[in-house]
């Protein structure tokens, strides 16, 4: 009987306490770490079409167009094949290429979630968190980029 | 004075036609069934949350309504508006006629139940008697469904049922007598009167003689008793959603789920009400008006079960029945032998 | 441990206790075809008929008593099944038998009489390669639907080809209600594929007599999703290292990522720099403790039922954990933060801040798991549920090839991370934590105890860590950019990840990626240790046995 007790005094002292740890989102956005990869921002101003991120992409979700002199056309991203394992940041050479920290996005369709450059290009930061407090190696490249919000409908 | 006196009373009616009478007495059954049914409302969808979510750290409801009080409406909409699914091959009489069994037979028990400020719809002189009867006959609606179902998590569900409530009936039944050897009735208001005394005074506070005070161990038996015969936790074996699914309950939607549902808590607040009744005085308390003290002790007993439900684990069947026949049983016994004894000595 | 005489085990070991592979051979006689060098281990090749003998000579005689996993492959002239052996009381001793089978006619004999393990295990091998046991008790598909045409693994099959297999092809559930005969009073049910308590699409058809189990079989497969292939078309140096963090949900995912960076350092040989062991050492760790904690909560789901206080205050504990890897990795459940040869980022800054969060986390841990003690070790009523109930014999355990708490709960003192050291594990203080009980309740105890373990590992981590000196902070090797080893370099290597040992095969074939990948899942051997446990047992104590073993399917069908 002491352990049955011992049990639903256990419970009885978290109800009193009144400690909650639910987050009541969206009233109350949660904090993300400056790591957090979330979706996949990509600045044609500095990319150089070397196509690693396409290469180094485990599962083909980025697709990159080229012409005949190597120009870049197209940068196609299918955010919901993306794994988001930060491979293509990685690899790119010339920093072309960062994870927000934005987890916000939704589609009606999965046709919707095939992103091009432009819509990669206006992916909103999180929180409008500062891209220099974002993660290593220093970003601030990316600073002034990106205010646009993106048309989710 | 029941409540069916009172309206008949107020309506002019005479008491003592049968015709007359009867209906003076369906609109107070009405009056009872609708106040215990505002109290499921709340208790189902609304305060099971948030009493569940207080003791797991969270918030539950908030956001309809102030408090979130609101839920209840939504979910009522919800639910009523969900397709009835009906499964090939259901017996149909049967499973249809289930929901309503175990709905029904616990607000037939809030007939005799005496709620104070003369809220009584009913008081036969074999009260109680009528009490664990009627409750009871929601076993017959557990294996009606499932067996009906025709789904064997249902089927495997509505035997654990039954066998759990012939197991936890008799020691029901028997701790209920030992409090009919004190008061000598089985007349519910009379089981009310017999606990108006005073049993001591400790600090210039008097106890009253409630017998939850003067036989504190038949109190403890009756509750872990009616626990199992609610089907609450540790003792929720015929619904056990780990085990099997939901028991029962499995092929039930829409409507025929919201009686199920509605039954599971109406059994729960007539279980408190039989423990208020014939442990906790009744609607005896002070200053506050009888009702509101009935309404207390009810909402206590619910309060039990879910702080249960949060913290213990659940009993496997063959267990749960050795409980019943091998401990419960005889301690049930005992507590009669002795309270006949002392009852016999002392009075 | 075992009850066989002394001296019988020093069969085909050096003086220096290391395995004595020419003395091997000659105890098995005629049976060898050859010999071959992995770089974990020797292995004979021998006739595919004499498989039982060669088998069960190396347990009975040297001592092998651990079939640890068996990988099938096809090469352009050949079928070839590999069982990997190794022995409980000292992991470093491996062995490997290789079987070639011819590709007209590929059967070879079948070990599982001598090991139980290999039932599934050849099952698989059936099902993804098409090699043929001779012997085996039941030979049928395990991942694939019985409906499937050729074996996915195999060369010549069209991967091009899709394959659907509609609902009428599939077996009706409906039909065939009697297992045993026809008279008999027993029931199947289906517990699963989607049952509250299987934790995933996990399908077990229980033979009820009444309320106690008949007969159990789990059925597995629903969530095969080509991990091994998939790792197969990956890169080693990049594109591999995200995949392992999907067969565990539970929040081992570091665990498993090690698995790979392990067996591909060895492949590549790549030496990780100490800090990077540190790390990675103590992120492990709270990968642990994550997948321990969600395994006691959804335990207490298992027996209290509804998701009620326990389950939330484990899922509010591993919160705190969560955001300590978030920070330190990026992601709170899909790390994808070890590199070969290393880690991917250093500690977060301020390090002192992450550091303090450790500690916290650290500090308050005894009072939490005083709360769990509470709820569930000490109650009385989980006591009666689970002391005495899913019992798993010791040497039934070794004969299914038991790892992780399932093996330590009863009572085998075996952990990969002490008896084949690989990280830091080795210059750190802590104990393997074993219960003889082989109960669920032990195996409980045994997830809560190494949560305790796990801590102290983490607590002297930090120690490290602080005191590190700031220019020897190298958090990876210099690793080439494109990793491509000799070709037909195989190696087989294993960690104790959350839920058992994890072990890794890779052949290469000289390009840059494996030329075949397999996974040995240490839920894939525990979960086959299921009707062991449940059979005779209440169908509640079938749905607890389950949920102690703490399978997580993504590794099971990987």
């Amino acid at each position: 009987m002491i352990g049955l007790l011992k049990s639903m005094a256990t419970t009885m002292k978290h109800a009193l306490d009144g400690e909650t740890f639910t987050v009541e989102y969206p009233e109350e956005a949660p904090e993300v770490s400056p790591r957090f990869r979330g979706v996949h921002k990509f600045s044609q101003e500095r990319c150089i079409w070397c196509r690693q991120c396409e290469n180094v992409c485990p599962n083909d979700t980025i697709q990159i167009v080229t012409d005949d002199q190597r120009n870049g056309e197209e940068y196609n991203l299918h955010i919901g094949q993306c794994i988001y394992c930060r491979l293509c940041e990685e690899v790119c050479p010339v920093d072309a290429i960062l994870l927000t920290q934005n987890f916000e996005f939704t589609a009606d369709t999965k046709d919707e979630l095939a992103y091009n450059k432009e819509q990669l290009k206006n992916v909103p930061w999180y929180k409008d968190i500062d891209p220099l407090e974002s993660r290593e190696p220093d970003r601030g490249a990316w600073i002034g980029e990106g205010e646009g919000e993106l048309d989710y409908q | 004075m029941t409540l069916s006196d009172t309206i008949a009373g107020l309506l002019g009616l005479n008491a003592n036609d049968p015709l007359q009478f009867f209906l003076a007495a369906i609109i107070a059954s009405a009056i009872v069934g609708t106040f215990m049914l505002v109290n499921v409302a709340i208790a189902g969808p609304w305060a099971k949350r948030k009493i569940t979510a207080a003791f797991t750290d969270r918030i539950a409801v908030n956001r309809i309504g102030p408090f979130g009080l609101m839920v209840i409406v939504a979910d009522a909409v919800r639910l009523l508006s969900k397709e009835l699914i009906v499964p090939e091959e259901v017996d149909r009489p049967a499973w249809d006629l289930a929901p309503l069994v175990i709905a029904g037979s616990a607000l037939f028990g809030f007939a005799v139940i005496p709620m104070g400020n003369g809220i009584q719809v009913a008081d036969p002189e074999a009260g109680l008697a009528y009490v664990f009867a009627v409750a009871s006959l929601a076993s017959l609606g557990l294996v009606m469904a499932g067996y009906a179902s025709n789904n064997k998590y249902s089927m495997l569900g509505g035997l654990r049922a039954v066998a759990q409530n012939l197991a936890y009936e008799i020691p029901l039944v028997l701790t209920g007598v030992s409090v009919v050897i004190f008061a000598g009735t089985l007349q519910m208001s009379e089981i009310v009167a017999a606990q108006t005394g005073t049993l001591a005074t400790i600090a210039g506070i008097p106890i009253p003689s409630w017998y939850a005070f003067v036989n504190p161990f038949a109190f403890v038996l009756f509750l872990v008793a009616n626990l199992a015969e609610v089907g609450r936790n540790p003792f929720d074996t015929p619904e056990a959603p780990t085990e099997i699914v939901a028991g029962y309950q499995t092929e039930y939607s829409s409507v025929y789920f919201v009686l199920m549902y509605l039954g599971e808590f109406i059994h729960i607040f007539l279980g408190g009400a039989i423990i208020a009744t014939i442990f906790l005085g009744g609607p005896a308390g002070p200053v506050l008006p009888g009702i509101v003290w009935f309404l207390i002790k009810i909402w206590a007993v619910f309060l039990f079960t879910q702080w249960a439900r949060s913290a213990l684990p659940r009993v496997r069947i063959d267990q749960l029945i050795e409980i019943g026949w091998k401990g419960m049983l005889v301690l049930s016994f005992a507590n009669l032998i002795l309270t006949a004894i002392i009852v016999g000595v002392v009075v | 441990m075992s009850l066989e005489e002394p001296g019988t085990r020093d069969v085909g070991l050096t003086k220096a206790g290391e395995v004595n592979y020419d003395e091997l051979e000659a105890l098995l006689g005629d049976a060898v075809l050859g010999r071959e060098t992995h770089l974990n281990a020797e292995a004979f090749v021998i006739r595919p008929d004499a498989v039982q003998d060669t088998l069960s000579t190396l347990k009975e005689e040297a001592g092998f008593d651990f079939l640890n996993c068996v990988t099938a492959q096809e090469y352009q002239d050949r079928y070839e099944t590999i069982y990997h052996m190794t022995k409980y009381d000292d992991r470093t001793q491996e062995v490997g038998v290789v079987v070639p089978t011819s590709k007209d006619d590929p059967v070879s004999e079948s070990a599982e009489p001598v090991f139980r393990t290999a039932d599934w295990h050849e099952r698989e091998a059936y099902d993804l390669v098409g090699i043929e046991y001779a012997d085996h008790p039941d030979l049928r598909r395990i991942l694939l639907p019985e409906t499937w045409q050729g074996h996915p693994l195999s060369m010549d099959y069209d991967q091009t080809k899709p394959q659907i297999v509609t609902l009428r092809e599939n077996k009706n559930p409906l039909q065939e209600d009697q297992r045993l005969n026809d008279d008999s009073d027993t029931m199947l049910l289906n517990i699963g594929p989607h049952h509250p308590a299987t934790h995933g699409v996990l399908h077990v058809e229980a033979t009820l007599d009444g309320e106690q189990v008949a007969d159990v079989e789990p059925d597995i497969g629903y969530i095969h999703r080509c991990e091994e292939q998939m790792c197969q078309q990956g890169t080693y140096r990049h594109q591999i290292m995200p995949y392992p963090d999907r067969w565990d949900w539970g929040g081992a995912g570091l665990l498993n990522e090690w698995a790979y960076a392990r067996t591909a350092e060895e492949l590549a040989d790549i030496d990780v720099p100490e800090y990077a062991q540190v790390v990675r050492t103590m992120s492990a760790e709270l990968s642990r403790i994550l997948s321990h904690m969600l395994a006691v909560a959804a335990y207490a789901l298992d027996t209290i039922g509804d998701f009620t206080a326990t389950f939330m205050y484990g899922m509010q504990d591993r919160e705190v954990v969560q955001n300590i890897l978030e920070d330190l990795t990026g992601q709170r459940l899909m790390f994808n933060y070890f590199r070969l040869g290393g880690v991917a980022w250093d500690l977060p800054e301020p390090r002192e801040e992450f550091f303090e969060k450790i500690r916290a986390f650290i500090d308050d841990l005894p009072e939490k798991l005083e709360e769990y003690h509470n709820l569930l070790t000490s109650n009385e009523i989980m006591q009666v549920r689970t002391v005495d109930t899913g019992y798993l014999d010791p040497e039934v355990a070794k004969n299914y090839g038991a790892t992780g708490p399932v093996a330590r709960g009863s009572g085998i003192d075996y952990d990969v991370r002490r008896d084949d050291p690989y990280g830091y594990y080795d210059k750190l203080d802590w104990d393997v934590v074993t219960e003889d009980g082989g109960d669920n309740y032990a195996r409980l105890l045994v997830r809560l105890q190494e949560v305790e373990e796990s801590a102290k590992i983490i607590n002297q981590c930090v120690d490290l860590l602080e005191d590190w000196p700031e220019e020897d902070r190298t958090i990876q090797a210099n690793v080439p950019r494109t990793i491509k080893p000799e070709p037909d370099t195989e190696v087989y290597k294993s960690v104790e990840a959350a839920k058992g040992e994890l072990g890794i095969y890779i052949r290469s074939d000289g390009t840059d990626s494996p030329a075949r990948f397999k996974i040995r899942g240490g839920s894939f051997s525990n979960l086959q240790t299921l009707p062991e446990m449940a059979e005779g047992e209440y169908i509640a104590d079938l749905i607890a046995s389950l949920g102690s073993l703490d399978t997580i399917m993504g590794e099971v069908d990987r």
